[in-house]
């Protein structure tokens, strides 16, 4: 199997991205590359243009990366590193961090393309959680 | 596990009592057998049916252990299908 489409979790926080990353791997994403950028480059809660670049080269091994921004300046600073830097093959989704992220991972690891995967990630905002 | 065919290859379903809750790990498992199946996939609990291609309506489910979960499938590997997925619900832990 080719590799997956890449994910990136954009956070304020370190932690939070990092938690986010080790429940995908647990629920079967480990074939998928799934990079963090969360807080600012001195440990602060905060956004990184710098973080997020390196985490979108790391995530994409040639078939696209999906960003996941948990919300506010983390969308913001993914949109300013995507201006500076377009390309067609990576996507910023609207769709809620846990549940996109994870729709996004399983999607991807079952070797779906980028529109799958983004599409995935967007459609969690309307399934219920229970 | 019992396999009902009314149209061997056609259309097949069994039903799974599940020996845990179907959270989020077997639902990933099931999202990512499905997916190697051509046949239509469909996963029912308490009068819901969802695609198992989609990990969060599988969890939207709700079904705990002990709750009886039907595979349904249609399409050429549909036997396949249903005895792979029943097998991972089976399997949940």
């Amino acid at each position: 199997m080719t590799q997956s489409v890449g994910i990136v979790l954009v956070s304020h926080s370190a932690q939070l991205a990092a938690g986010l990353r080790d429940l995908l791997a647990q629920i079967g994403s480990d074939s998928v590359p799934v990079q963090v950028a969360g807080g600012t480059e001195d440990g602060r809660i905060g956004t990184s243009y710098d973080l997020v670049l390196k985490a979108i080269h790391a995530a994409d091994h040639g078939n696209g990366v999906v960003i996941v921004p948990d919300l506010g300046s983390s969308v913001l600073t993914a949109r300013t590193v995507l201006e500076d830097h377009p390309s067609p093959d990576v996507l910023l989704v609207d769709a809620p961090f846990v549940e996109g992220a994870l729709a996004a991972a399983i999607t991807a690891s079952i070797g779906a393309d980028l529109t799958a995967v983004a599409t995935a990630a967007q459609e969690a905002r309307h399934v219920p959680k229970f | 596990m019992s396999l009902s065919s009314d149209n061997a290859g056609a259309a097949c379903e069994t039903s799974v009592v599940l020996p845990a809750n179907l959270h989020a790990r077997p639902a990933g498992k099931l999202a990512q057998a499905a997916a190697r199946f051509s046949s239509t996939i469909l996963i029912e609990h308490a009068g819901k049916s969802v695609n198992p291609a989609g990990i969060l309506a599988v969890m939207g489910l709700g079904a705990t252990a002990g709750a009886t979960v039907t595979v349904r499938a249609e399409g050429e590997d549909a036997a396949a299908a249903v005895e792979t997925l029943a097998a991972v619900l089976h399997a949940a832990e």
